[in-house]
């Protein structure tokens, strides 16, 4: 039995729900950051399922770019929780509810 | 068989992603995770595309996730303490609403037939890493070039966030001899009435600050 291209949409659909489960639910900066990592692998998995079941090069140039911003929101995304917790000595985001660094 | 080797790295996935929801301390989710990104990359070699699975293993599992791993255990993260759940009223109406959408996919799926596409795996080399060189290179290179800017934006930002400035802002000049205050006493969360007023002497303002001078009496 092959796995069809609906297995891998379920499996990714489960993926991108516990994904926003945990942003919704999680009170530390970093763990609703790994959230929202999850939740782009999920979006990646049914690109390069489409892309393969499809025999299409575009899906897996579009996971490549998707990785890329990844990589820049990690960057910034630690930069700014350091940042962060450097003023408010906390990563718990009811501590940091106002705009004002 | 296949079908075996995705149950297996599915379950995995699906396994390590709720494992590092449920998980009090960041460190053991973000190990979690990177379960979660390897079983990812055995389902990429499953679906032929080779080239992405080493990618995700290499910035994915390597990059992204050793620098997570340093902010944690540069920041010391404590464990989550068990707070009091907020919005306890809401629970019941949350329980309804998921059945309702659980209904709905369940729907949809059992009436929508299967997509008449045919689906054949040949034998192809659309996951191979000179084909997506190629379409990197001609087809997307605009995407491709415009990526490169992002990620100098990114190297400069994030200089600009993490760089130790404290709370004076990157263009303050610090004089020598000048005051120099705890950082309790410039901490402005803690000072409680901050508005301004308006003196017109000297002694007035000693007046207000409750710092009499003595030689005036």
């Amino acid at each position: 039995m092959i796995p069809q291209l609906s297995w891998y949409l379920a499996l990714s659909a489960v993926l991108f729900t516990v994904g926003v489960v945990g942003v919704i639910i999680k009170r530390n900066v970093i763990a609703m950051f790994m959230c929202i990592e999850l939740m782009l692998n999920a979006v990646n998995l049914t690109f390069v399922a489409f892309s393969s079941f499809f025999h299409d090069i575009s899906g897996q140039l579009f996971v490549f770019i998707v990785m890329t911003v990844a990589a820049a929101e990690a960057a910034v995304g630690l930069g700014i929780i350091i940042a962060v917790f450097r003023n408010r000595e906390s990563l718990d985001v009811d501590d940091a509810s106002s705009m004002r660094l | 068989m296949t079908a075996v080797l995705f149950i297996l790295f599915a379950g995995l996935a699906i396994g390590c992603a709720i494992s590092m929801v449920v998980q009090r301390n960041p460190l053991y989710s973000a190990i979690s995770l990177i379960g979660v990104f390897i079983s990812l990359a055995c389902l990429y070699v499953m679906l032929a595309a080779p080239f992405i699975a080493a990618v995700q293993v290499i910035v994915y599992a390597g990059a992204i996730m050793v620098l997570v791993v340093f902010v944690i255990m540069l920041l010391n993260v404590e464990e989550e303490d068990r707070q009091p759940l907020r919005l306890r009223a809401l629970v019941p109406i949350a329980v309804i609403l998921a059945a309702i959408f659980f209904a709905e996919t369940a729907f949809i799926i059992y009436f929508v037939q299967a997509s008449p596409v045919s689906l054949s795996r040949n034998v192809s080399d659309v996951g191979l890493t000179s084909s997506i060189g190629g379409g990197l290179f001609t087809t997307y290179l605009l995407p491709f070039e415009i990526t490169s800017i992002l990620l100098l934006m990114a190297i400069v930002g994030a200089m600009t966030l993490a760089r130790s400035g404290g709370l004076l802002p990157s263009r303050a000049a610090v004089v020598p001899g000048d005051q120099v205050f705890s950082k309790e006493m410039m901490d402005r969360r803690e000072a409680g009435d901050l508005t301004p007023v308006v003196t017109h002497t000297t002694e007035e303002a000693a007046e207000l600050l409750g710092a009499r001078d003595e030689r005036t009496k």
